[in-house]
C-alpha cells in the first residue's frame, strides 16, 4: 500500500521532473511516461484517457498509472503493490493544493523556477516506500520554507536565520516542528488584525428530460474557510436551519460528536485557507433516502426549438430566467453539432422581462463571433460546439438565440443536450443560514472580524 | 545567491569537471555558504535531469559538514541517488551520519536516519541498526514516526536480521504511542512488512484493534488510512467485536478525503461478514449510500473509481443506493470511461419498479454520438429485457425504434440482442422477424451477421423466404468471418429439417455442406460439416430432433459475481483489485492475496464460500506474530499466483474454456432468482457449489463490463461458444 512516486510532465508530455523511484528501475517512470503519452495521443479527447491506466510490463509484472491534469500540466503517479488509486487520487489533489500554497500559480514555467522547493516538497510529503507523510501546509511550512517575498528579502540581505541550524526555527515555532499538540495548526500564529471569513459554495448539477421535467438534480455546497486569527482560538459555528444539511464531509479539525449531538460545528481552525465542510443539500426530512429525486427548482427554463434536415438544421431556443430577486451570471450554453458542421449563421437577442432592450447584430461565418457586450455567440470549430455567452441574466428576463447551420456529410448528427453553466452571487440554493459564530480564546482577547458570504454556481444538461 | 525566478538556467547540462572546480573554488570565501548552494542547485538540478553526477560523489560528501539545513539536504538527495552505487565510498560519510543522528536538531536527527535506510548497503545497515534503535525511542514525535518508517526499509533490506534485533517488536510497541502519527505510521510499517512474501505475519487483537481506534480522530488523514486499512487484520471472533468495531468508525464516512471514506467501507464491509444483528447490517447499508454519491461530485478520476467500486459492492450488498439510479444517469460530456461505468450500473440497480426510467435514458444515449457507448447503450436495452420481464415488451419496441433509424451501427447491436431476447421470451416476440429482414443488408458485421442468420435458421418454419434469404447470404461464403459460416452452414441445416421436401433448401444444404467439408480450411468448420453430413446421412429424424433440441432458457445470471470471489475482491474495495475486477495478486506486482478469515463469527453463508488463499511452502521459520496476547494462526502466506493480465479484449478469455459456476438449482424462472439470490444476502442456505471452486476467477473476465463480454450465456456450461448448436 504505497506510491511508487510522482512523476510531472508538461503539456507536450515531457517530464519536468520527478520523485525519487528508488525502490524502483530507471526504465519504470519512463515507461508510465511513454504509456500516458500514447494514450492521450490516441484519444478523441484527452479527457477520454482512463484515469488509472493499466500499464502492461513484458519484462516484470504489471503495473498502474493514476493522472490528472492540472493546469498545463500533468501529474503522474504509478502505483504497483495493491494500492488504492483513490490514495493516489487524493494525494495527488493534495500535493497540488501544496504547491499553489507554495509557489502561487502551479505552471510549467514556476516548477522550473522552484524545483529545488518542489524536490523537498516531493521528500517530506511522500515517503521511498510510498507512504505519504506530512501534507498539513502549516507543519510543512516549518521543515520546507516557502520561496515568499519575505524568505527572499532575508537572503539576500544574508540574514537567513530561518535555515540556519544554530538559530532554531525562527521566531515562530520555537520549540520545532512538529511540536504543536494539534497537526494542523502551529503554535504562535499572531496577526494584527484578527479576521475569520466563512464562503458557502453550492454548485447544481441536473439534468432535464426533453419534455422539460427534471430528472435528476443535486446540489453539492462546501463552506470554504479563511482563519487569520492568533493563538488558538476554538470557534462554534451554528446554523439556524442546519436540517438542509445532508452528506456532511467535514475537516479533520471539526468535533465529530459534537456535530452529531447537536449540529454545532466546533473546531480549533487551521491557519489560512481550508474547507471547513462539504455537505449535500436536501430539502427533505433527513430520515428520506437520498435527495436525488428533484427538490430544488431550477433557476430557468429553455425553451429549445431544433430542427433537424438531411444536411444541417435550425435551432431557436429561448432561456427565462425563473428567479425574480437575483440575477445569472456568466451564462454560458453549449451546443454540440457534431462532426461536419460549419456554415453558422446566428442571432442572439434580449426577449422581454426584467427591463432594457438589447439587440444583438447579426454576424455569420464559422469562428467568428457576433452579440452585443452583454450576450453573444460564437462557434468552436475544433471541438463542434456552439456557444452562447449573457453575461448577466437579470431576474424573469428572457433571452433568445436563433440560427442556423449545414453539415458537410449527410445527416447532422448534434448532441441532443443542451449544456448550460452560470454562477449566482449571494445566493444558496439551500439557504443555508449561519445563526451564531463563537471564537473563544483562553489566553488572548480579541474581538476577531466574521464575516459570511453565499454564492452559486450550476451545470445542467437540458435534453431536446 | 541566484535570483529567484532563474533556477530554471541550472536545467542546463553541465559538466562534471565544471560543477568539480566549482565545488573547490566554493571551499574558500564563501560567505553564508552562498557558492556552494548555488552550485549544489546545479548538481540536483542535473540530477532531475537523468544526468550521472556520480563521479562528483567525493566533492559532494565534502560539503555535509556545512552546517546549513539546505544544504545537508541537497547532499543528502545526491547520497539517497548514489549512494547505493558507491558501495565502496560510502564508508566515507558514515561518520557524518553518525554525528547528525545525535544533532540537537530533530529535523536533521530524522533525516539522517531517513537517508541512512534509503541506502541498502550492509556498513551503512550496520551503522543504522544502533541509532533506529534509539530514534524509535526519540523524544521527538518527528524522529520516531520517521524511524517507524525506516523500521519497513530496514526490514526490506534483510528481514532475518531485522527481526533478530528486535525491530518489529519495537514497531509493535510504538502502535501504543501516544502521539497519533507516530502509531499511525507504525500501522503503516508493520503493514508493509506484513504484506511481504516473507515477512512476519500482521495481525491485530482486539485490545489494539482499540487502541488503533482511538488514535483515528488526531491521525492525519493518510495515518486514518493506514488504521483503517489494517483493521482487515483483525477477525472478529464475536458478532458483538465486529458490531462495536462498526459503530466507531462509520463517524469516519464524513470526512472530506474520498480515500478515507472509501478505506472506511471497505472496512465495514469487511466487518458485516463477521455480523449478525440484520438492523445494523441494514442500517450501515443505508448509512454507505450517500458518501458514495458525494464521491461523483469530485472530479472525474475520483469518480471513476467510486464507480467501479459501487458496481461490486451492490452486487454484495444491493440494498446500499437501491433507489438512486438517477444518480448515475450519463451527461453527454462526461467522459467515455465514466459513461460505460454508470451504464454497467444502472444495469444492475433496474428492477421492475424502475425500468421505465432506466429504459428512456437508455434510449436517449442510444441516440448519442460516441459509437462505443451507443452500442453499449443499445445492448443495455436488450439486457434489460431479459433481465426484469416486466420490460421486456417496451424493450423490445424501443429496440424496433431504433432498427428504423437505419443507423448502421445501430441496427447490428439491435440485432444482435433481439436474439437474445428470442430465447429467453419463446414464442412471444417472433412477430417482428419481419422487421428484422428488412434490414439484412445493413449488417456488415460478424456477430450481427451471424445472430440474424441463427433466427433465420432457427425460425425457418415461419419465414416463408427463409430459404431465399439464406441462399442470399450463402453467396459469400467463403470469404466470410468463421464465425459467420459457423452460422450458415447450422442455419442451413435447420432449413433443410424443416423443409426437407423444398428442392431449394435441398439444394442449399448441400452446397454448404460440400463448402464446408472441402473448401474450406478452417478445422472446426470442417468438422462440423462432416458432423452434419453423416448425422443427415444415417438418420434425419434424429438429425432434426438433434439440430433443433430445445434450448436451455437464457438468462443474465452468468454476469454477476461468484459470492466468494465478490467477498474476496471486497476486500480490496478502493484498490487496483476494485477497478479491474481482478484479484490484485494475479496482475501487479507486489500484491499480496487476501482472504476472509474464518472464525466462529464469520457468517454461514460467506463461510460456505470461502476462498482459501493459494499458500507456498515457505522455508521453515518460526512464526513471528505482532500483537502479544491475541489468538495466533497457522503460517497464512499468499503466494503470487501465475501472472495474468487483466485482459482489456476478451477474446482470451472467451476462448479459453470456462466452467460458469451454477448456483442453486436451475428455475423456471432463472430472472426472479438471479435477482433476489443476493437480496437476503446472509439468510438463504449455501448453494452447492461445484468444480468452479479451483478457480473462482475463470469466469470474471467474462463478467465485467468488457464489451464482448456481457452477453447473456445458456445457465449450463458451455465450452465453446460457437458449439451450442452443434452440443444442445
Amino acid at each position: 500500500m504505497g506510491l511508487d512516486g510522482i512523476i510531472i510532465l508538461d503539456n507536450n508530455g515531457r517530464p519536468i521532473i520527478q520523485s525519487g523511484f528508488r525502490s524502483s528501475t530507471t526504465v519504470y517512470p519512463l515507461l508510465h511516461i511513454d504509456a500516458v503519452n500514447n494514450a492521450l495521443e490516441k484519444a478523441e479527447r484527452p479527457a477520454d484517457v482512463d484515469p488509472v491506466l493499466y500499464i502492461p510490463n513484458t519484462t516484470d509484472v504489471s503495473s498502474a498509472c493514476c493522472h490528472v491534469q492540472a493546469g498545463d500540466l500533468r501529474f503522474l503517479c504509478p502505483v504497483s503493490g495493491d494500492v488504492d488509486p483513490l490514495l493516489a487520487f487524493a494525494f495527488l489533489q493534495t500535493f497540488i493544493d501544496i504547491l499553489r500554497e507554495y509557489l502561487g500559480t502551479v505552471s510549467a514555467a514556476t516548477l522550473r523556477d522552484n524545483f529545488d522547493i518542489v524536490y523537498q516538497l516531493f521528500e517530506e510529503t511522500l515517503d521511498v516506500g510510498g507512504h505519504p507523510l506530512t501534507t498539513y501546509p502549516n507543519a510543512l511550512r516549518d521543515i520546507v520554507i516557502p520561496p515568499s517575498l519575505m524568505n527572499k528579502l532575508l537572503s539576500v540581505t544574508g540574514t537567513n536565520f530561518n535555515s540556519t541550524i544554530n538559530s532554531g526555527f525562527g521566531a515562530g515555532a520555537a520549540a520545532g516542528p512538529f511540536s504543536s499538540p494539534i497537526p494542523w495548526r502551529k503554535t504562535g500564529v499572531r496577526y494584527n488584525n484578527n479576521e475569520i471569513y466563512f464562503d458557502i459554495v453550492e454548485h447544481l448539477k441536473a439534468i432535464v428530460n426533453k419534455n422539460g421535467v427534471t430528472l435528476s438534480s443535486n446540489v453539492h455546497g462546501k463552506i470554504e474557510a479563511n482563519a487569520k486569527l492568533s493563538g488558538t482560538p476554538d470557534c462554534s459555528l451554528s446554523f439556524t436551519n442546519p436540517q438542509v444539511l445532508y452528506d456532511c464531509a467535514l475537516h479533520p479539525c471539526i468535533r465529530l460528536l459534537r456535530w452529531n449531538r447537536d449540529k454545532v460545528l466546533s473546531f480549533v481552525p487551521p491557519d489560512g485557507r481550508f474547507t471547513l465542510m462539504d455537505y449535500t443539500y436536501s430539502s427533505q426530512s433527513p430520515n428520506s433516502p437520498l435527495p436525488t429525486s428533484p427538490n430544488v427548482a431550477l433557476p430557468f427554463v429553455i425553451k429549445p426549438n431544433i430542427e433537424l434536415e438531411d444536411s444541417g438544421g435550425s435551432f431557436d431556443v429561448t432561456l427565462t430566467s425563473r428567479y425574480s430577486t437575483h440575477a445569472l451570471e456568466n451564462v454560458v450554453a453549449e451546443l454540440h453539432l457534431g462532426q461536419g458542421a460549419g456554415g453558422i449563421r446566428c442571432s442572439v437577442s434580449r426577449g422581454s422581462g426584467g427591463g432594457g432592450f438589447i439587440n444583438a447584430a447579426e454576424s455569420r461565418n464559422s469562428g467568428s463571433s457576433g452579440g452585443s457586450n452583454r450576450a453573444s455567440w460564437s462557434f468552436d470549430a475544433q471541438r463542434m460546439i456552439l456557444r452562447w455567452e449573457i453575461q448577466i441574466v437579470p431576474p424573469s428576463s428572457s433571452w433568445s438565440l436563433h440560427g442556423s447551420f449545414v453539415t458537410a456529410n449527410r445527416a447532422p448528427r448534434p448532441s441532443h443536450a443542451i449544456r448550460v453553466c452560470f454562477d449566482i452571487s449571494s445566493h444558496t440554493y439551500s439557504a443555508l443560514k449561519v445563526g451564531q459564530l463563537k471564537v473563544t480564546n483562553a489566553k488572548e482577547n480579541y474581538k476577531p472580524y466574521k464575516g459570511v458570504r453565499g454564492r452559486s454556481s450550476g451545470e445542467v444538461e437540458w435534453r431536446w | 545567491m541566484s535570483q529567484q525566478g532563474q533556477d530554471a538556467k541550472f536545467f542546463q547540462r553541465g559538466k562534471i569537471e565544471e560543477f568539480r572546480a566549482e565545488l573547490h573554488a566554493a571551499e574558500t570565501k564563501d560567505k553564508k555558504f552562498v557558492k556552494r548552494k548555488t552550485v549544489l542547485k546545479k548538481i540536483v538540478a542535473n540530477i532531475t535531469m537523468g544526468t550521472d553526477m556520480s563521479p562528483l560523489f567525493p566533492d559532494v560528501v565534502q560539503c555535509l559538514g556545512t552546517p546549513l539545513l539546505e544544504i545537508k539536504k541537497m547532499v543528502y538527495l545526491f547520497l539517497v541517488s548514489y549512494g547505493r552505487s558507491k558501495p565502496d565510498q560510502i564508508h566515507l560519510v558514515i561518520p557524518n551520519f553518525l554525528q547528525d543522528c545525535n544533532d540537537r536538531n530533530p529535523l536533521i536527527r530524522a533525516l539522517a536516519i531517513r537517508t541512512m535506510s534509503y541506502i541498502p548497503i550492509p556498513v551503512v545497515t550496520e551503522a543504522l541498526s544502533d541509532n533506529l534503535r534509539h530514534a524509535l525511542k526519540d523524544r521527538d514525535p518527528y524522529v520516531r514516526k520517521t524511524a517507524a518508517i525506516c523500521v519497513a526499509k530496514l526490514y526490506s533490506a534483510d528481514p532475518r536480521k531485522a527481526e533478530r534485533g528486535g525491530f518489529v517488536e519495537l514497531l509493535r510497541d510504538l502502535m501504543l504511542d501516544s502521539n497519533a502519527t507516530v502509531v499511525a505510521n507504525a500501522v503503516a510499517a508493520l503493514s508493509e512488512i506484513g504484506d511481504r512474501q516473507d515477512g512476519v505475519i500482521f495481525k491485530l487483537n482486539l485490545a489494539t484493534a482499540n487502541k488503533l481506534l482511538a488514535a483515528i480522530p488526531e491521525s492525519s488523514e493518510w495515518g486514518q488510512i493506514y488504521i483503517l486499512d489494517s483493521l482487515l487484520r483483525y477477525v472478529p471472533e464475536k458478532h458483538a467485536d465486529a458490531e462495536i468495531m462498526a459503530e466507531r468508525i462509520i463517524v469516519q464516512l464524513q470526512h472530506g478525503n474520498s480515500a478515507v471514506i472509501l478505506t472506511t467501507i471497505k472496512a465495514l464491509l469487511y466487518l458485516m461478514n463477521y455480523m449478525e444483528n440484520r438492523q445494523l447490517i441494514d442500517y450501515i447499508c443505508k448509512k454507505m449510500g450517500p458518501p458514495l454519491v458525494t464521491l461523483l461530485s469530485s472530479g472525474p478520476e475520483v469518480q471513476y473509481v467510486a464507480l467501479r467500486n459501487i458496481l461490486l459492492i451492490i452486487q454484495r450488498r444491493p440494498t446500499v443506493l437501491k433507489n438512486d439510479v438517477r444518480v448515475f444517469f450519463c451527461k453527454y460530456n462526461d467522459p467515455i470511461y465514466i459513461k460505460l461505468a454508470k451504464l454497467e450500473i444502472m444495469y444492475r440497480l433496474a428492477r421492475a419498479e424502475n425500468a421505465k426510467e432506466v429504459l428512456a435514458e437508455l434510449q436517449e444515449y442510444a441516440s448519442e454520438v460516441d459509437l462505443d457507448f451507443v452500442r453499449k447503450a443499445v445492448r443495455s436495452i436488450g439486457r434489460l429485457a431479459i433481465k426484469v420481464e416486466a420490460a421486456a415488451d417496451d424493450c423490445i419496441q424501443a429496440l424496433l425504434d431504433l432498427i428504423d433509424t437505419k443507423v448502421t451501427y445501430v441496427v447490428q447491436e439491435a440485432v444482435i440482442v433481439i436474439k437474445d431476447i428470442f430465447r429467453r421470451y419463446p414464442g412471444k416476440y417472433e412477430g417482428i422477424i419481419p422487421n428484422l429482414c428488412e434490414n439484412l443488408d445493413a449488417l456488415d458485421e460478424p456477430e450481427a451477421k451471424a445472430s440474424m442468420i441463427w433466427i433465420l435458421g432457427q425460425y425457418a418454419n415461419i419465414i416463408d423466404n427463409a430459404d431465399e434469404l439464406l441462399d442470399d447470404l450463402c453467396y459469400t461464403f467463403l470469404e466470410e468471418s468463421t464465425e459467420v459460416q459457423l452460422a450458415l452452414l447450422t442455419a442451413a441445416v435447420k432449413l433443410f429439417v424443416y423443409k426437407s421436401k423444398a428442392d431449394k433448401a435441398k439444394e442449399l444444404v448441400h452446397k454448404v455442406l460440400k463448402w464446408a467439408t472441402e473448401e474450406a480450411d478452417n478445422p472446426d468448420l470442417r468438422d462440423r460439416g462432416f458432423m452434419y453430413w453423416r448425422m443427415l446421412a444415417i438418420n434425419p429424424t434424429v438429425a432434426g430432433e438433434i439440430v433443433l433440441s430445445e434450448k436451455p432458457p437464457i438468462t443474465t445470471d452468468s454476469d454477476r459475481m461468484d459470492r466468494g470471489a465478490l467477498d474476496q475482491l471486497l476486500l480490496h474495495t478502493g484498490t487496483l483489485g476494485s477497478i479491474y475486477h481482478k484479484n490484485p495478486e494475479t496482475f501487479i506486482r507486489n500484491a499480496a492475496g487476501k482472504a476472509l478469515k474464518d472464525s466462529p463469527a464469520l457468517n454461514a453463508h460467506s463461510r460456505a464460500v470461502l476462498i482459501p488463499l493459494a499458500r507456498t511452502q515457505l522455508p521453515p521459520m518460526a512464526p513471528i506474530v505482532v500483537p502479544g496476547p491475541g489468538p495466533t494462526e497457522p503460517q497464512a502466506q499468499s503466494s503470487p499466483v501465475a501472472p495474468l493480465p487483466p485482459s482489456k479484449s476478451d477474446n482470451a478469455d472467451l476462448l479459453a474454456p470456462q466452467v460458469q459456476p451454477q448456483s442453486g438449482p436451475t428455475s423456471q424462472d432463472p430472472d426472479d432468482t438471479l435477482h433476489d439470490q443476493y437480496e437476503a444476502d446472509d439468510d438463504e442456505p449455501p448453494p452447492t457449489r461445484q468444480a468452479s471452486d479451483l478457480d473462482p476467477y475463470s469466469n470474471l473476465g467474462n463478467a465485467f463490463g468488457n464489451y464482448l463480454a456481457d452477453e447473456p450465456q445458456p445457465m449450463t456450461s458451455r465450452r465453446h461458444a460457437d458449439e451450442d448448436e452443434l452440443l444442445f
